[in-house]
């Protein structure tokens, strides 16, 4: 009991003395600033885990662009698990070889006390993809997708499809209620609508899925089938819709317009078919903007704090749309 | 005297293990019948019945593949949560002999037009099928060997897999998605002969589990272990084998229901497929009636579980209930449904109709 308790105080000693140890942290930027270069930087990426194929992109994105600029990356799954993925932060702000921390956050809120840590340890903070709440002065900048945007986009694309139309009933297919990527695409989707007289008449969740995107279309066409167009937010749910339309006798594309968001390889089919006439995009090739941003704070300059991913809008009647499909890399 | 006819015939139907389930079904269909018009129409729509109870029956099969297997494991007083994960393995086995390109380090030179091809695949379909079936029994025979001979609660045994699964499935895959072009391989899930086809499948397991069990005296097996493995081991029931089988055959139940819920969304999607279905399947045991401390089961009364929870879907939304809404107004039919056969509303129902005889 003795020596458990002196290994006890021991423990605590030792961790109060090692961050007094540690060289006081710059100010702004690396010790090689301002020449730092691509193969100065060593980053540690968290990312969420590996859920679909978005994320897959997004790692194979941050993974390539690496080897392309010669700079070290470690990566870490947290396979999507808070307490993984704030030991795995912890991990990279103890490792000395790091200086360059990506984080894909699992969640919004609670990175207050691991972002200081980091900061005193003297490491550059980016945030991708997921926004979070914190003071700003804790990370270099977010980067990410501006999903009232995407959503606002897929309201004009619509409102193009439905022109001349009689009716304008929309159906829209929801994400995960709750994420934000969910909330803010149907915000920035009925700010717009109105401008063409889009009305949203049904709207339901189906979780992102194919097969509940099916389902709750099916359900829906059962009821009536006045409706003219198809909002869903992401490419999956757009195909099991598609799906649900060809069982009913309706053409998908020409009968009900379809558009989707993400842009993922599937959309890219079902367009080159002619059953999607849209799709979003929703880059998940985030990796050289947040490099090309790491590099920057690296040499001591301050940037937004948000950097809108860039992102583009593809439809079915782009004559080159073989030739965009063959270059797409998800 | 016409009363007590009448109460005598409630009385009886009553002791039946489909009553309760039916009743339940019948109220929520009637339900649908007030209030979205033209539930129960069913049309014709290139030589295939097209309809809302069509959809009902065709969306339940994956889960209706999982209860068969579940109704045996919880009759022998087990549980499987890795029925879920079991599907993911499946799918991805099946994606990856059919497509195994994703994870080829050198890619053959004319890749876009195999792919594009919807008769390419790597392996027939029979070999397809078979490996992905044994390797689901084998992770059935795993589960049973754990909870059977080295006796670890069941709960705790699927839990590994249940966890296990969904890594070792993403393992297969290598992390990808692997998309599925093989166009016979589509039909399991998704063609049609008048109804659709994994309406037939299941139909063809449970005629292979009620032969099984009502046709031998495995079914008597499994409830005699269900009630008191002890007591009969002592009468000679080898109650390790019973377990082992039942276990075995609902990781067959799970590979079949992967295969089918793979070629729905033409994908090997490790991380999602099935994810939380092993607690549909459950539910649907149990709003079933087979008690989950095992013993009596029937297998009909299970796949009239998950038509009920099935039904309750398709009318929230045809009935359009808002997104937020929908699982918590599904939880309260559940348990409306599971009150409705509740011991104590039995002897309150029985207590009116013996009123009225007075």
């Amino acid at each position: 009991m003795f020596r458990f308790k002196t290994l006890v105080v021991l423990i605590a000693v030792v961790a109060m003395i090692l961050p007094a140890c540690q060289p006081a942290a710059p100010k702004a930027g690396l010790k090689c600033a301002p020449n730092c270069e691509y193969k100065d930087l060593v980053v540690g990426f968290l990312q969420t885990g590996s859920e679909g194929g978005w994320r897959a992109a997004n790692t194979a994105s941050f993974k390539e662009t690496a080897d392309q600029l010669g700079l070290k990356l470690k990566f870490y799954d947290s396979q999507n698990d808070l307490a993984k993925q704030v030991a795995g932060f912890n991990q990279f702000i103890q490792d000395p070889e790091v200086n360059v921390i990506v984080l894909a956050a699992l969640e919004t809120t609670g990175w207050e006390d691991v972002l200081k840590q980091a900061k005193d340890a003297g490491k550059i903070v980016v945030i991708e993809d997921r926004r979070i709440d914190a003071s700003e002065d804790l990370y270099a900048t977010y980067i990410g997708s501006d999903f009232a945007e995407e959503g606002r986009k897929s309201a004009d694309e619509m409102c193009k499809l439905l022109e001349g139309m009689e009716g304008k009933n929309v159906w829209e297919l929801v994400g995960n209620v709750g994420s934000s990527a969910a909330k803010d695409r149907g915000q920035g989707f009925r700010e717009k609508m109105g401008a063409c007289g889009i009305e949203v008449t049904k709207s339901q969740t189906a979780n992102w899925s194919i097969t509940e995107g099916k389902q709750v279309t099916e359900a829906w066409l059962k009821e009536t089938q006045d409706v003219q167009g198809i909002f869903a937010q992401n490419d999956e749910m757009g195909l099991g819709a598609i799906e649900a339309l060809k069982e009913a006798g309706l053409t998908p594309g020409v009968d009900v317009k379809i558009l989707s968001v993400d842009a993922t390889a599937g959309a890219f089919k079902a367009m080159l078919a002619g059953d999607l006439n849209v799709t979003v995009e929703c880059n998940p090739l985030l990796a050289p903007q947040v490099y090309e941003a790491a590099l920057k704070a690296a040499n001591g300059e301050t940037l937004p704090k948000w950097v809108p991913s860039q992102e583009g809008v593809f439809r079915s009647d782009d004559p080159n749309l073989q030739t965009v499909t063959d270059g797409r890399k998800y | 005297m016409m009363r007590s006819k009448l109460s005598g015939i409630w009385r009886k139907a009553e002791q039946s293990k489909l009553f309760f389930p039916l009743l339940a079904l019948a109220i929520i269909l009637l339900f649908d019948l007030i209030t979205v018009p033209g539930f129960f129409n069913i049309q014709i729509r290139n030589g295939n019945l097209y309809g809302s109870l069509v959809d009902i029956f065709r969306n339940a099969s994956v889960v209706m593949l999982l209860a068969i297997g579940m109704t045996l494991v919880i009759a022998t007083g087990g549980i499987d949560l890795s029925v879920g994960a079991v599907m993911a393995i499946a799918a991805s086995v099946a994606a990856l002999l059919m497509n195994p390109y994703v994870l080829a380090t050198e890619l053959p030179p004319n890749l876009m037009k195999l792919i594009n091809d919807p008769n390419f695949t790597y392996q027939p379909l029979w070999v397809v099928l078979l490996v992905t079936l044994l390797v689901s029994i084998l992770c059935g025979l795993w589960n049973g060997l754990l909870v059977a001979y080295i006796r670890i609660q069941p709960m705790v045994a699927t839990l590994i897999l249940m966890i296990a699964g969904r890594g070792i499935a993403q393992l297969i895959t290598n992390g990808v998605r692997i998309q599925i072009f093989y166009q016979p391989y589509a039909f399991i899930g998704q063609g049609w002969i008048v109804l659709p086809f994994s309406l037939y499948l299941v139909a063809f397991v449970y005629a292979l589990a009620w032969l099984l069990t009502r046709r031998t005296a495995i079914g008597l097996f499994i409830e005699s272990v269900g009630i008191n493995f002890r007591s009969s081991y002592f009468s000679g029931i080898d109650e390790k084998k019973v377990k082992l089988l039942a276990y075995a055959f609902c990781g067959l139940c799970a590979g079949i229901a992967g295969l089918v819920a793979s070629s729905n969304i033409k994908t090997s999607d490790a991380f999602n497929l099935g994810q939380t279905l092993e607690l549909d399947a459950i539910l649907a045991v149990v709003i079933g009636g087979t008690l989950m401390s095992g013993g009596r089961f029937s297998l009909l009364a299970s796949l009239i579980g998950v038509l009920i929870i099935q039904a309750i879907t398709t009318s929230m939304y045809a009935f359009g209930v808002p997104a937020f809404a929908l699982q918590a107004i599904k939880s309260v039919v559940v348990i409306f449904v599971i009150l409705l056969y509740s011991e104590q509303v039995k002897v309150l129902v029985r207590k009116l109709t013996t009123q009225k005889e007075a």
